[in-house]
């Protein structure tokens, strides 16, 4: 079972390096859409916390274990099983603070009806699922 | 048409309870729903099978148990023909048909001989992308082999008068002669006003819409059709589609496929943002969905 919000606050924590050295944080999202997707159909954009800026190709996905990046994707030949997290991995030396960050992120995908076929095919944009809002904002609690 | 009397059966798409399962109910919570209406068959989706395209045996046995525990028989699998699952112009017409043979199999492995099969389409009115034919026709002894039906979803905005509908869709059907395509016809194309509550980016005129009477030259082309529902007043009617009509014209004309109730109504709009929303719906699409098999056993008698 996941959270009800797209942006998940279980999983939400920064991250240590080898040495035990803060560096970065992460999360876990899952679409709201009512079916899974393909990786390779999923668009990807950049992540914002409390105002900063996390460019999407600099990030790291993990999904059942295995992490990938955002280029890496769109030749993963696997499904995004419904409902399942995909684990956002940002880098930031130090992390984030004690306390409440507001976690802001866009995502889209190729839908195959309701719209216009995707007009970038090399995928830069974010997909043609236009009906869906592609931003996700959530206010979370970190704790460690 | 057969002077037979129709006698469909009662079921329910899984989709109804999308906006829940995985967050609070299982898919043996939406099972035990589904028996406590009495419906007798059901939709799956793909993307409800744990592990698709490759589930499990262990998946796979436990799906059949609760078949068999909640005496509910599968009616058709939902699932899509994409195209453009990579970057680039497209998939070839044999990536196409490597594609549904396995969802075709699938299909047959779980007990389905209906599915719903979302064509690529370029626009809101669903006109497919062209080219559809190639591969669809190339599957066709594939849909023989594995017992399937493919069904284009006819779905609003989309009417029966839509011109690809007849210009495509049906004439792919007289030319090659299949009875493995045809429609699943969404009792939305029916849906003349507005229900309350729609979220504003759903509002639509209503000025278009399939007439009743139009859906009689279909019926011979349809296995399942999902009954759309988007409001249940208390008093067990759908205050935004002619069920009572488009019932009995199928009925009164032989139909005996599968209705399969499908909610689509506000409470599944903005559920996953706001807590008092998700709330509401947690009571509301179980509700919506009761009410609505309440009002098809009235009107089909059982």
């Amino acid at each position: 079972m996941v959270e009800f919000m797209a942006i998940q606050q279980r999983g939400f924590h920064n991250t240590c390096d080898k040495n035990g050295n803060i560096d970065g944080f992460e999360f876990r999202f899952v679409p709201t859409y009512y079916k899974g997707l393909w990786f390779t159909q999923c668009r990807f954009g950049n992540i914002e916390v409390d105002g900063e800026v996390f460019d999407r190709d600099g990030l790291i996905f993990e999904y059942q274990g295995m992490e990938y990046t955002r280029e890496e994707m769109f030749d993963l030949n696997l499904y995004w099983q419904f409902r399942e997290p995909l684990v956002f991995k940002v880098k930031k030396p130090g992390g984030l603070s004690i306390g409440y960050h507001d976690v802001k992120l866009q995502f889209g995908w190729v839908l195959n009806y309701n719209g216009e076929l995707e007009k970038e095919f090399d995928g830069s944009g974010l997909g043609n699922s236009f009906i869906f809002d592609p931003n996700y904002e959530r206010r979370m609690l970190l704790c460690r | 048409m057969s002077t037979k009397k129709g006698h469909p059966r009662r079921g329910i798409s899984m989709y109804s309870y999308q906006m829940l399962l995985g967050k609070t109910m299982t898919l043996e919570d939406a099972f035990l729903e589904m028996y406590d209406t009495g419906a007798t068959c059901f939709e799956l989706l793909t993307s409800y099978i744990e592990g698709y395209p490759n589930p499990s045996v262990k998946w796979i046995d436990n799906y059949w148990r609760m078949c068999e525990k909640y005496d509910l028989h599968p009616s058709e699998l939902g699932h899509w023909a994409e195209n453009h699952l990579h970057r680039g112009p497209g998939s070839t017409v044999d990536e196409m048909v490597e594609q549904l043979k396995r969802d075709f199999r699938l299909a047959n492995l779980l007990g389905f001989t209906s599915l719903r099969t979302k064509i690529t389409c370029t626009n809101m009115m669903c006109d497919p992308e062209p080219g559809w034919q190639e591969y669809i026709e190339k599957a066709l002894p594939w849909a023989e082999k594995y017992n399937v039906r493919m069904q284009n979803e006819v779905h609003l905005p989309t009417t029966l008068h839509t011109p690809h509908i007849r210009d495509e869709y049906l004439e792919f059907i007289h030319r090659t002669g299949t009875k493995h395509f045809g429609f699943n016809i969404d009792f939305g194309t029916f849906q003349f006003r507005q229900a309350e509550g729609m979220p504003e980016r759903m509002h639509r005129d209503f000025k278009d819409v399939t007439k009743p009477e139009e859906i009689v030259d279909f019926l011979p082309y349809s296995w399942a059709c999902h009954t759309k529902f988007v409001n249940m007043n208390e008093n067990f009617e759908e205050t935004t589609i002619p069920y009572a009509e488009v019932i009995k014209l199928m009925i009164d004309n032989g139909w005996s496929g599968d209705l399969l109730s499908e909610y689509e109504g506000p409470a599944r709009y903005g559920s996953e943002k706001d807590a008092l929303r998700f709330g509401n719906a947690l009571l509301e699409v179980p509700d919506q969905i009761r009410r609505h098999q309440i009002m098809m056993r009235n009107l089909l008698g059982y």
